[in-house]
């Protein structure tokens, strides 16, 4: 396939056979995973190889086997990349003498951009974080929220094509998180790529449903969280129905072959089938024809990130 | 939201190098660090000021060497005991070995790894404030002191001027070369403190002692050559070097140093480039 | 019950008494450095004179041309002399990051929140270097004064020289307080163990040169009270019953030994807290 790398036809992250090391420790152990355009969460808990992942795409480590390419091209040692790359870290450090505005600017100038250019660069992206009315003042003043915010900012004001943002959400409040994910998906609906870690599972649900799931350095899984959910079939496929006659219905479902296990709870009866489809299509018809009484709920807890990581985990 | 802007040209190692300069001249100027050292700096100009009163209250003034000592004389003697033996290396370990050091523990570095320029720009800007700092900061003491010893005796200062310039270039030339010295211990060793005290305080008095080539693995050899002033004998291990003391041309010494500095420099940057820094969780 | 109950239980066991909390974070503090390889080269490098020493005695107590290396009181002061560059890169190496690294890691706080006294924590930092200190310095001068008796095969040496003893004793406890009181005072003071490393050889070096510069001007040694490390030597000389170097009446040296020490106690107070107020 050829094409710009970060259009729709070429990945922007190609990792083959990516390993990585710390003497005898294994951070990463042969990553060979593909992140197409668009928004990507990499998902896993504390030390399943996110960080470690995060710091070979940033090229801020290099691979002790096999190769990673970004937005076409080799990471390490090739700082030119880094002007179409924007990079949030998790650390809190910064140059706490230094006001937001000084020290965005400051990093702004270090991508080629002269004084100028460079303080309206960072007063947008200051504006774009909501952080422009505390911008003269010194970082080390403030809060954790406002602090987690001029790190974004300093990751998108020379406008790059890539963004990766290590744990963007951590130490902020609900009312800033809620604005953090509604700007990521935002940049994502303006054409850049995003690559966001976090190992808080409903975070990266409400961001993307592209995730890539870590753990122990391995892959555990990637792509879309339904198509991963659908691909594990020999995992029954739990169906939450809340009802009128919850035990006609258990009946009725109890001669089919596909339904392995129900139980109830509460005015709900939770049925496990090995086909899901074929269980949706009957229920609908029941539903319509309404001979066991209405049914008022129907929800599947199996199909969100939780489960499908708490699946893919255990096995 | 704009669109993905195309690409821009990646700055020159030169320009990305000054704007390191930029950004990290005034963390270090202003630093509670450099203003505690530039206290230190106080210690020889309170002396000067001590040494001054003294012999103004007793006419018989100082001898060194057994000789009467002017103003001159006493100024070469503390260039020497305070300023060359001491005062530059340790600026050169000190801020030498923590130029990347300080930003990978205060874990900074990735901000400034993570932008397009060479890595070893971010070295070589930070050794240019670093001289700038250090001169800064030993140059007002220089002249304070100067300014306070040389007249005793009745000594002239505009005779003498032209030998404080010749002394500040020298003294700028060895923070240079210690800077840049320590600054390659500190990309590439583990306890690079330590190992730069071994090597400023042990290994280049120890092997100035001998004869032959060993001192030549040395900074001190070239830099002391530059100094105009007599080397006082305070110790037997002073008196020693004096007997044994080689001493190369000028342009022999500024050539080796400018040698050293090149080298050490271009070491320190191949460090930098390749290593990865591992920042503590 | 049949069913026992698989939830949290308490400690019932014994526990310390108040008041040893510090031997707890001395024991980590040792364990942590005796871990490591090159701190053990260190170690082991400092002994070197030691095994240098302990020839010459025994080829003086075993070799009749060998006489004239005989022992005396001043071999074993000059042996301690000759562990003063040992014990400062030691210090340096130990008790930079003592408290430093812990200001850098906001351990601080957490430290003080348990049942811990900052005289515990302090004293628990101390005995750290301390522990090192005196087994590069103390050690091997008392097992030097034990190897001259066991290769001389008599008494005579120790008998006519009993003070030895607790001349060492004396004279290396003065100075390792000092030093680790001085070089801990530093700790507290910054969060960076390069940082107070580098302070510490100021505070050495820089003395001596100023001494240096005060003695090629006068050349007089009664300025040495300046200098620490000659501090040290002259009430070493007069502990050991020796010729004094410099002619600074010894009680001014005592005393700025003595006044260093208040000092960094006065520092350790003032910055070991839990919490740092700024205004």
């Amino acid at each position: 396939m050829t094409g710009e790398p970060g259009t729709r036809a070429e990945p922007i992250v190609l990792a083959d056979h990516l390993s990585k090391w710390y003497g005898q420790v294994i951070g990463l152990n042969d990553v060979s995973v593909t992140l197409p355009p668009g928004i990507t969460g990499l998902l896993g808990p504390n030390g399943a190889g996110k960080s470690t992942f995060m710091k070979l795409v940033t090229g801020q480590l290099k691979p002790s086997k096999g190769s990673i390419t970004v937005l076409g091209e080799p990471i390490w040692r090739n700082p030119g990349l880094y002007t179409r790359i924007g990079f949030c870290p998790e650390q809190d450090a910064f140059y706490e003498r230094m006001t937001g505005l000084e020290w965005v600017t400051a990093l702004v100038r270090l991508n080629g951009v002269d004084d100028t250019e460079a303080a309206a660069m960072a007063r947008r992206a200051l504006e774009t974080v909501e952080l422009l009315d505390a911008a003269n003042k010194k970082i080390g003043a403030y809060s954790k929220g406002m602090r987690q915010r001029v790190k974004m900012a300093q990751a998108l004001a020379h406008d790059p094509q890539l963004l990766i943002l290590d744990e963007p959400l951590s130490g902020m409040d609900p009312l800033a998180r809620r604005k953090t994910i509604r700007l990521i998906k935002e940049w994502g609906r303006a054409g850049r790529s995003v690559l966001v870690s976090s190992h808080i599972l409903h975070e990266i649900e409400s961001m993307t449903a592209n995730i890539l799931l870590i753990n122990q350095g391995r892959i555990l899984a990637e792509g879309n969280v339904h198509q991963i959910r659908d691909l594990i079939d020999k995992h029954p496929h739990s169906v939450y129905i809340k009802a009128d006659h919850t035990r006609a219905l258990a009946r009725e479902f109890l001669g089919h072959d596909d339904v392995l296990s129900l139980k109830f709870e509460g005015e709900a009866v939770v049925v496990q089938t090995g086909q899901p489809d074929a269980f949706y299509s009957r229920l609908t018809d029941l539903a319509a024809s309404g001979e066991l009484g209405a049914i008022h709920e129907v929800t599947s807890p199996d199909d969100n990130l939780q489960a499908v990581f708490q699946y893919l985990v255990k096995s | 939201m704009s669109a993905p802007a195309t690409r821009r040209a990646t700055p020159s190692v030169f320009t990305s190098a000054l704007r390191i300069f930029d950004l990290s001249l005034g963390q270090m100027l202003w630093s509670r660090r450099s203003v505690f050292l530039g206290l230190l700096l106080g210690g020889p100009v309170l002396l000067a000021i001590a040494l001054r009163v003294v012999s103004a209250l007793y006419a018989s003034g100082f001898r060194i060497n057994g000789a009467q000592a002017a103003g001159p004389s006493v100024f070469g003697m503390m260039i020497w005991l305070l300023y060359i033996r001491f005062i530059v290396p340790v600026l050169g370990v000190f801020y030498g070995t923590s130029l990347i050091a300080d930003e990978v523990d205060d874990k900074t570095i990735t901000y400034l790894f993570t932008r397009p320029i060479p890595r070893r720009a971010v070295l070589f800007g930070k050794f240019l404030a670093y001289l700038v700092c250090t001169v800064l900061l030993v140059l007002p003491s220089v002249m304070f002191v100067f300014f306070l010893i040389v007249p005793i005796g009745g000594s002239g200062i505009g005779e003498a001027f032209p030998a404080l310039l010749a002394d500040l270039a020298m003294l700028a030339i060895g923070l240079a070369a210690y800077g840049a010295v320590f600054a390659l211990v500190g990309t590439r060793l583990k306890r690079p403190l330590i190992i730069g005290l071994v090597f400023a305080f042990g290994w280049e008095p120890a092997v100035l002692l001998f004869p032959g080539y060993l001192k030549r693995m040395t900074v001190a050899y070239y830099l002391q050559a530059l100094v105009r002033h007599e080397m006082p004998q305070d110790s037997a291990v002073s008196m020693l070097l004096q007997v044994f003391r080689e001493v190369p041309s000028i342009p022999v010494s500024l050539a080796s140093l400018a040698v050293i500095i090149g080298v050490t420099l271009w070491l320190a940057g191949q460090a930098v480039e390749q290593r990865e820094f591992v920042l503590d969780q | 019950m049949p069913i026992h109950d698989q939830g949290y239980r308490r400690y019932i066991g014994g526990k310390a008494p108040r008041g040893y909390g510090w031997a707890v974070i001395t024991r980590a503090g040792i364990r942590t450095l005796v871990a490591k390889r090159a701190f053990l080269g260190l170690l082991l490098l400092a002994w070197s004179p030691f095994f240098v020493r302990a020839v010459q005695i025994y080829a003086a107590a075993n070799l009749p041309q060998a006489a004239f290396l005989a022992p005396t009181p001043s071999t074993f002061r000059d042996f301690l002399g000759q562990q003063d560059i040992f014990a400062f890169f030691i210090t340096v190496y130990v008790g930079a990051g003592l408290i430093a690294n812990d200001r850098r890691a906001n351990a601080l706080q957490i430290y003080l929140s348990k049942p811990l006294t900052r005289a515990e924590y302090i004293f628990g930092k101390l005995a750290i270097l301390m522990t090192f200190l005196l087994l590069v310095t103390w050690v091997p001068a008392i097992l030097l004064l034990l190897v001259q008796i066991a290769f001389a095969g008599n008494l005579t040496f120790f008998q006519n020289n009993v003070y030895l003893f607790p001349a060492i004793t004396v004279f290396t406890f003065l100075e390792i307080t000092m030093i680790a009181t001085a070089m801990l005072a530093l700790s507290s003071l910054s969060n960076s163990s390069r940082y107070v490393g580098i302070l510490y050889a100021a505070v050495i070096f820089f003395t001596q040169a100023i001494y240096g510069v005060l003695f090629a001007v006068t050349r007089s040694t009664s300025f040495s009270w300046v200098s620490f490390p000659a501090n040290l030597a002259q009430v070493g000389d007069v502990i050991f019953r020796l010729p004094l170097k410099y002619s600074t009446p010894w009680p001014v040296s005592l005393l700025m030994i003595l006044g260093l020490i208040g000092v960094s106690a006065l520092v350790l107070e003032r910055r070991v807290r839990g919490v740092e107020v700024v205004a």
